[in-house]
């Protein structure tokens, strides 16, 4: 269970309770690795637990398509062996003009050969898998069986429990304020309840990472910025009424879905920032609401029990940046995942658990290179929506 | 009369209405619980996980009106013919009118005040004249919970009489009655406060704003304590008092504090039993016995909770305040001026459970605090003063015998959360209290831990030894009240 204490020393300390901390914590202290997470207020406080549980491969690049593909495999492998909800109820993208379709055509091909298997269908099988949308202004859908989605409390909290029985320390209300490096080595971070000794640190703080790049004292330019996102959750109805992420991005680049508790679950391409700033807007939740209705008219007669916010911490092409900053000895990073940390955090936690145990993957982590930014080398935009 | 009418009802506003497809004697523009209960009807929905429930304690009351599904029974005013049926929980009306959209109705005003109790009323007898006023109050009456009083108040006297004294206003005080306000949200110089009345929406822009929105009854922790039959206090008194209508034939008071509701039950003649240390309520679909600590049987056909009452601190926390936890609860902190933040005022029972008489003092002091904001002469210090005659109640924190409960049967929640649930992710090694609640779904449902949360936190509490002031609690988030989505979906 995680405790308030902090060990004295651990060979590798996380900064960041999060999902993608957890899962990196998880991989190494499975590898044997003595490893401590240090998340400054609960487990999944930051943006984890304010996530819309969407976890797909979709994207329109052959890495993040590669990534996501190892991602659901692990996602699928660790809810059978944890026994938390992992539903692969799918990806509908809602498409309404002839760009629009040429473009996922152009995405389906990529995913395609890779071995996911989307397809364009038609707006009558999109209505057929979701019979409450409003199909009267879609002209065809991109539909992946194989994406899907999980319980952020749940998913978080067995990796969590998991992590700790394979021997990681997970330490909560606990603040990084400083790191303690002698001659470009780590020797240890300073926290409001002391010192810990410590070798190797990993930067898993997302919304928070230029900060603790800033105390680790790194020249590298890594651009990453919180910007406030907001969700919305209805009334529980019956399971199975919006079984996949539906996704329109005419209205409002909308995604919502059902809850495993029946809630209907989404947000808009409403942005804010950047900003720390998490209170939720009015504008928001008529935003929401005037999008949602127009993609599920049945929402109009259901009750919003609440709206809340959380960060996309965002870098210019959305991408995150994950991999080893070389001038500081050892110092890694896995943040900057623009609204995409909680679908990729089992590929990302393996990606880096190999990184720092092997110093190389076979996943495409050079795509997230944290260096590209200083070198003016951009990806192409993520696929991204909300 | 009908079986549980205490008084004699207008004959000419009587209709039928139809409830499973059963003939009920009913009056025109009742609420539809009370029109069951006066008829000895209990039982009105079932909850996801099976149990039955009456509409008297906590929980929805989804019902199916004339063919349409989802309508909130709490709410619904009965007509001449009506239909009725039962329905669970998640069913929903897949087809759906989209009927145009109303323009939202907008208001510029110096002060809104939230919430028409003694408090709010207070403030604006302090302020109204002087300042215009918004005043909005979700419920269909003013006066708050002294509306629902029947006997003499502690320096106010007759509660309906002290009540129409206070509500004689001035031309600038606007009234908005059964409107919910959702939130408090910053705009510049102003605070907007989005509201709801039926399906129109309402945007107040106010200077000011005085939050009074009260306090919440609390539950109480027993096997069964959401069975048809066993009431809230404030309902209990709205039963009776508002609609003339008796909770029962013989009813157990239960709780610490069943002096709140006793001078009533006596005033119409409802015969009682006292039970401090309820454990179990037992009956076929509804209350037909109580069992407390030391195994007495009661035979009784409702149980009401009288239990204390606690500031509902869901506004508070929305609209951006800290809490503190004194005398038993949580309470807003509030700085020399009552205020929570900059332009943000708190008064009442939101702040403190105290006597009404004292509610409305403290929204006198509020009132006389924005005048003089405002530039006005006012003397808070002398309401100050007065107040300090009147001692808050304080509340014990009560230790319940978690291990002898039958944790399947205690509803923390009316959205399916029992004491087993949250035991069993205590004992899965979690204990903080906003990780339970997002395993267990606490304070994530309908009411949004109004009623449930303060039970979360006794319950984390008392599991892993943290003292209730130094627990994380999950602040609220707007919309504060319930809405339809096709409410703010409205687009001018």
């Amino acid at each position: 269970m995680p405790t308030r204490s902090l060990p004295e020393r651990s060979e590798i300390t996380i900064v960041g309770g999060g999902i993608v901390g957890v899962t990196i914590a998880h991989e190494l202290a499975k590898r044997g690795e003595d490893v401590t997470v240090i998340e400054k207020r609960f487990i999944g406080s930051g943006s984890t637990f304010r996530c819309g549980t969407g976890i797909r491969q979709q994207f329109n690049d052959e890495a993040n398509v590669r990534t996501m593909k190892r991602s659901v495999e692990l996602w699928r492998k660790y809810s059978e062996e944890y026994g938390f909800s992992f539903e692969q109820t799918g990806y509908l993208f809602l498409l309404y003009d002839d760009d629009e379709v040429e473009e996922f055509k152009r995405n389906i091909a990529i995913q395609n050969r890779f071995g996911v298997p989307t397809r364009l269908i038609t707006s009558e099988e999109a209505k057929e898998i979701v019979p409450l949308i409003d199909i009267s202004e879609v002209i065809a859908a991109s539909w992946n069986p194989t994406d899907g989605k999980a319980d952020p409390f749940y998913a978080t909290a067995a990796f969590a429990l998991n992590a700790e029985r394979f021997g990681a320390k997970l330490v909560e209300y606990t603040e990084v304020k400083d790191f303690i490096v002698e001659n470009g080595k780590i020797k240890g971070l300073k926290t409001n309840w002391g010192v810990i000794r410590t070798g190797t640190v990993i930067n898993a703080t997302n919304a928070w990472a230029k900060l603790i790049n800033a105390m680790a004292g790194i020249g590298v330019k890594i651009p990453i910025e919180p910007y406030k996102h907001q969700a919305v959750i209805t009334q529980p109805i019956k399971r199975g009424s919006i079984k996949p992420m539906v996704i329109s991005f005419k209205y409002g680049h909308a995604y919502l879905t059902q809850t495993a508790h029946g809630g209907i679950v989404g947000g808009v391409g409403y942005e804010l920032g950047p900003t720390y700033d998490l209170s939720p807007t009015y504008e928001f939740m008529r935003e929401v609401s005037y999008y949602f209705t127009k993609i599920v008219p049945a929402l109009r007669e259901l009750l919003i029990l609440r709206t809340w916010a959380g960060y996309y911490a965002k870098t210019p092409d959305s991408n995150p940046t994950i991999g080893k900053i070389e001038e500081l000895d050892d110092y890694y990073i896995a943040a900057g995942f623009s609204g995409h940390g909680f679908m990729m955090a089992p590929a990302v936690a393996e990606m880096m658990a190999e990184l720092v145990t092997k110093g190389r993957t076979d996943l495409p982590v050079n795509w997230y290179d944290p260096y590209r930014f200083e070198r003016g080398e951009l990806r192409g935009q993520a696929l991204q929506m909300g | 009369m009908r079986t549980l009418d205490l008084t004699e009802k207008d004959p000419s506003k009587r209709i039928t209405i139809y409830f499973e497809g059963e003939e009920y004697e009913a009056y025109e523009g009742e609420k539809f619980p009370v029109a069951m209960l006066a008829n000895g009807v209990y039982w009105l929905t079932i909850s996801t996980e099976g149990r039955h429930r009456g509409a008297f304690t906590f929980g929805p009351v989804p019902l199916t009106v004339n063919g349409v599904k989802n309508i909130n029974g709490r709410k619904l005013r009965v007509r001449d013919g009506m239909r009725i049926k039962r329905q669970s929980y998640d069913e929903f009306q897949e087809q759906v009118n989209v009927d145009r959209d109303k323009p939202v109705l907008r208001y510029v005003v110096d002060v809104a005040v939230i919430g028409a109790g003694p408090a709010g009323l207070g403030a604006v007898e302090e302020i109204g004249g002087k300042l215009t006023v918004a005043l909005i109050e979700e419920r269909g009456w003013l006066g708050g919970d002294m509306w629902l009083k029947g006997v003499e108040q502690e320096d106010f006297g007759d509660p309906r009489g002290a009540i129409e004294k206070l509500t004689n206003f001035p031309e600038n005080v606007r009234v908005f009655l059964s409107t919910a306000a959702l939130g408090v949200f910053d705009r510049g110089e102003y605070l907007l406060v989005p509201a709801v009345r039926k399906d129109q929406l309402i945007e107040v822009m106010a200077k000011r704003i005085v939050i009074a929105t009260g306090a919440v009854d609390s539950i109480m922790l027993f096997e069964n304590n959401d069975y048809p039959g066993v009431f809230r206090r404030s309902d209990a008194l709205e039963v009776i008092n508002v609609w003339g209508v008796a909770p029962g034939r013989r009813v157990a008071v239960v709780g610490a504090f069943p002096e709140e509701v006793l001078p009533e039950l006596e005033r119409w003649g409802i015969e009682y039993v006292v039970v401090p240390n309820p454990r179990r309520v037992e009956g076929v679909g509804r209350v037909e016995r109580l069992i407390d600590g030391n195994g007495n049987v009661y035979e009784v056909d409702a149980v009401i909770m009288a239990d204390g009452r606690i500031p509902d601190i869901n506004p508070v926390t929305q609209a951006g305040g800290k809490l503190r936890f004194k005398r038993g609860y949580y309470t807003p902190v509030l700085d020399d001026r009552h205020r929570i933040r900059e332009g943000i005022y708190v008064a009442g029972s939101a702040v403190s459970v105290k006597p009404h008489h004292a509610n409305y003092l403290e929204g006198k002091l509020v009132g006389a605090n924005v005048l003089k904001e405002f530039g006005f002469e006012a003397e808070p210090c002398t309401y100050r003063e007065r107040l300090r005659e009147y001692e808050p109640v304080g509340r014990q924190i009560p230790r319940f015998p978690l291990d002898e409960f039958r944790g399947e049967d205690v509803q923390i929640c009316g959205c399916g959360v029992t004491l087993k649930k949250v035991d069993d992710v205590v004992k899965s090694g979690i204990t903080d209290l906003q990780i339970i609640k997002r395993l267990t779904h606490l304070a994530m449902g309908f009411c949004q831990g109004r009623f449930c949360l303060f039970n979360g936190a006794l319950l984390a509490s008392q599991r892993n030894g943290t003292p209730m002031g130094e627990l994380d609690m999950p602040v609220a988030r707007p919309p504060i009240k319930n809405v339809r989505m096709k409410v703010p979906a409205g687009r001018d």
